[in-house]
């Protein structure tokens, strides 16, 4: 399959002036030539086909924005090779939008205070869409949304989740080959959220629409991504789908416990007990929790050694979430993954 | 000439000349309008303050020049042309340029990324998405005091006069809006930039007077370091006083060309300068 996006060791860097303290620190800044340079962006490779949804995951200032920026053309990189849909997207930045869809945040793109369908109108006229096409879309969008009671709303007057949904909507008007969502769910409730995640696969099952994705919602990337990227201090951590993400940091089960004798005492014995398996014990007020690796100890050969030591109440068997896996890798630098902190 | 190009999608596309931006901005212009009406109290009363503030202008310059026959050579009435001339060529600066005013703000918050998704010109793109109805009334006040002051000064109505009227005026505007657009765009570097856009509006106060009337250090600064001077003497001389043209008057057209030019693209270098910050 062709590849729409295609990213060869990309860097990014930004001169970022060293600034002093106080005053006088302050007064020095003024003629300081002292510039540090940030490293934003860290040779990342990237091949994207299309129709794919593709995830950027990270924590904040981790990249994922100025990845964006570089793909949609606003920023150019600092070294490395940039292809997006057959074009440098920063040459001629105008031109290469017209196949391009982007909804940035809470940034809505939308004229103020329109009504959504004379925006779409002039979108019609800015990306040159033909009748049948524009036709075509509005009815697929009356298909899967209550459309007659956006359309002639100025945006001014929509709740946020109305705006998003619009945004989203016109950013997919012009059936570009990509479109890049940035943080689409933020500050929305969970119905409104998972009505645009539906939305948005479905336009891209029926556009075959690239869709790169950002977001800190799990619940986005759980519903939407068959693969996802990972991103933090501008160097890419991971890049394959979420089955592999969790196999990658070993196969992780929580085994939690709940003694009939006291919390704490027998969490310090089991800690004692099973040294041997390399598993982490820890506890709250009334659960024990084990981490177990399942490639070098088996759960029910650790609920086994348990039962001997301890008197079990009640106990439960998690599965680590993607979330979990997440939060790990931030939290923990790849090469040291395989310590265990959670 | 490459007058169409065709999508990946197999969509040909019209070439985005003069003709599709016009279509565009009318359409554009239309909508604002009728949104802009919609907030019905808001329009009135802030129209009602436009024309008051050219009202307390006119009246302020009454008082100060009705006392004088002339200055420094200068009639009354030549002095009110030149204020009418320059009322009518701020007018494109302030109905068209008027989002200028908040690239500051746009600019600093991040904002201003979300124009830089358009196949669109950027700076066409941002310009069309405000468009300042106010600034008609003030227009209307500089076609009335031209006029009176043309029928006063017994100055002849020939089709010559008219078309060096017209040229005279587009230059003119041409030069405030240079001076607004590049103030404007100074935020792509500055911080605290709005003094310069506040300054380039005092300007066109300075506009209104013969530059003559200035010392020898203003009046080469208002020549060739602000262009204050072109935005209502040099070209009104030639309808004013026809035997006395400078070459600076003559030049004045494509200078005013080149300086709005020049304006755009310190605007767009600025524009691709940007990397939208905090997001």
């Amino acid at each position: 399959m062709e590849n729409i996006i295609e990213l060869k060791n990309v860097t990014k860097e930004f001169k970022v002036l060293n600034r002093h303290e106080g005053l006088k620190g302050s007064l020095k800044d003024l003629f300081s030539r002292d510039y540090k340079i940030v490293r934003a962006v860290d040779n990342i490779n990237l091949e994207v086909a299309q129709g794919e949804i593709v995830g950027f995951l990270g924590p904040n200032g981790a990249g994922k924005s100025t990845t964006i920026k570089m793909m949609t053309g606003v920023l150019e990189p600092s070294a490395g090779e940039l292809i997006i849909n057959n074009r440098i997207p920063y040459k001629d930045r105008s031109k290469n939008s017209q196949e391009m869809g982007v909804v940035f945040g809470q940034r809505s793109q939308l004229w103020w205070a329109l009504p959504l369908v004379e925006s779409f109108k002039l979108l019609k006229d800015i990306y040159q869409i033909p009748d049948e096409n524009y036709n075509a879309m509005l009815k697929l969008y009356g298909s899967m949304v209550d459309l007659d009671s956006l359309l002639h709303k100025p945006v001014r007057q929509m709740s946020l989740g109305q705006r998003t949904l619009s945004d989203i909507l016109a950013a997919f008007l012009h059936n570009p080959k990509v479109v890049f969502l940035d943080e689409p769910t933020i500050g929305l409730d969970v119905a409104m959220k998972s009505k645009i995640r539906e939305m948005i696969l479905e336009l891209n099952q029926k556009k075959n629409t690239t869709v790169i994705l950002t977001t800190h919602d799990m619940g986005d990337v759980d519903a939407l991504c068959q693969r996802i990227v990972i991103i933090d201090q501008g160097k890419m951590l991971y890049d394959n789908d979420i089955e592999h993400l969790k196999k990658f940091f070993g196969a992780y089960r929580t085994l939690k416990i709940r003694p009939r004798e006291k919390v704490t005492e027998a969490a310090a014995k089991l800690k004692e007990q099973l040294a041997e398996f390399e598993v982490s014990v820890t506890n709250d007020d009334t659960w024990i929790s084990i981490l177990v690796n399942e490639e070098k100890v088996r759960v029910m050969k650790i609920l086994e050694q348990v039962q001997e030591i301890l008197n079990v109440r009640d106990m439960q068997l998690e599965e680590i979430s993607t979330e979990d896996v997440i939060k790990k890798i931030y939290n923990s630098p790849l090469e040291s993954g395989e310590e265990v902190a959670l | 000439m490459n007058q169409a190009s065709t999508t990946k999608s197999g969509i040909v596309l019209q070439k985005r000349g003069l003709a599709f931006y016009t279509k565009i901005y009318f359409k554009i212009i239309v909508q604002d309008i009728k949104s802009k009406m919609s907030y019905r109290a808001d329009f009135i009363i802030s129209t009602i303050g436009m024309i008051a503030t050219n009202i307390a202008g006119f009246i302020a310059f009454l008082i100060m020049f009705g006392k004088f026959p002339s200055i420094n050579g200068w009639s009354y009435y030549e002095i009110l042309f030149l204020y009418g001339f320059s009322l009518i060529s701020i007018t494109p600066t302030q109905c068209l340029l008027d989002n200028n005013w908040s690239l500051r703000r746009y600019v600093y918050d991040g904002d201003f990324v979300k124009y830089c998704f358009r196949p669109i010109n950027l700076w066409f793109y941002y310009i069309s998405e405000v468009f300042d109805v106010k600034g008609f009334s003030q227009l209307f006040f500089g076609i009335g005091t031209l006029i009176y002051a043309w029928v006063k000064l017994g100055l002849p109505v020939t089709v010559l006069m008219v078309v060096e009227l017209l040229v005279a005026l587009v230059t003119a505007s041409l030069f405030m809006m240079a001076l607004q657009n590049a103030a404007a765009a100074s935020c792509f570097w500055i911080q605290n930039s709005f003094w310069l856009l506040d300054i380039s509006l005092k300007m066109k106060d300075y506009a209104k007077y013969p530059v003559t009337i200035f010392n020898d250090v203003f009046k080469f600064i208002f020549t060739f370091i602000l262009p204050v001077a072109f935005m209502a003497y040099y070209p009104s001389l030639a309808i004013l006083r026809p035997d006395e043209v400078p070459v600076l008057t003559w030049l004045s057209p494509v200078l005013g060309i080149a300086a709005f030019y020049g304006s755009y693209k310190l605007w767009m270098k600025g524009a691709s300068k940007y990397d939208g910050s905090g997001s």
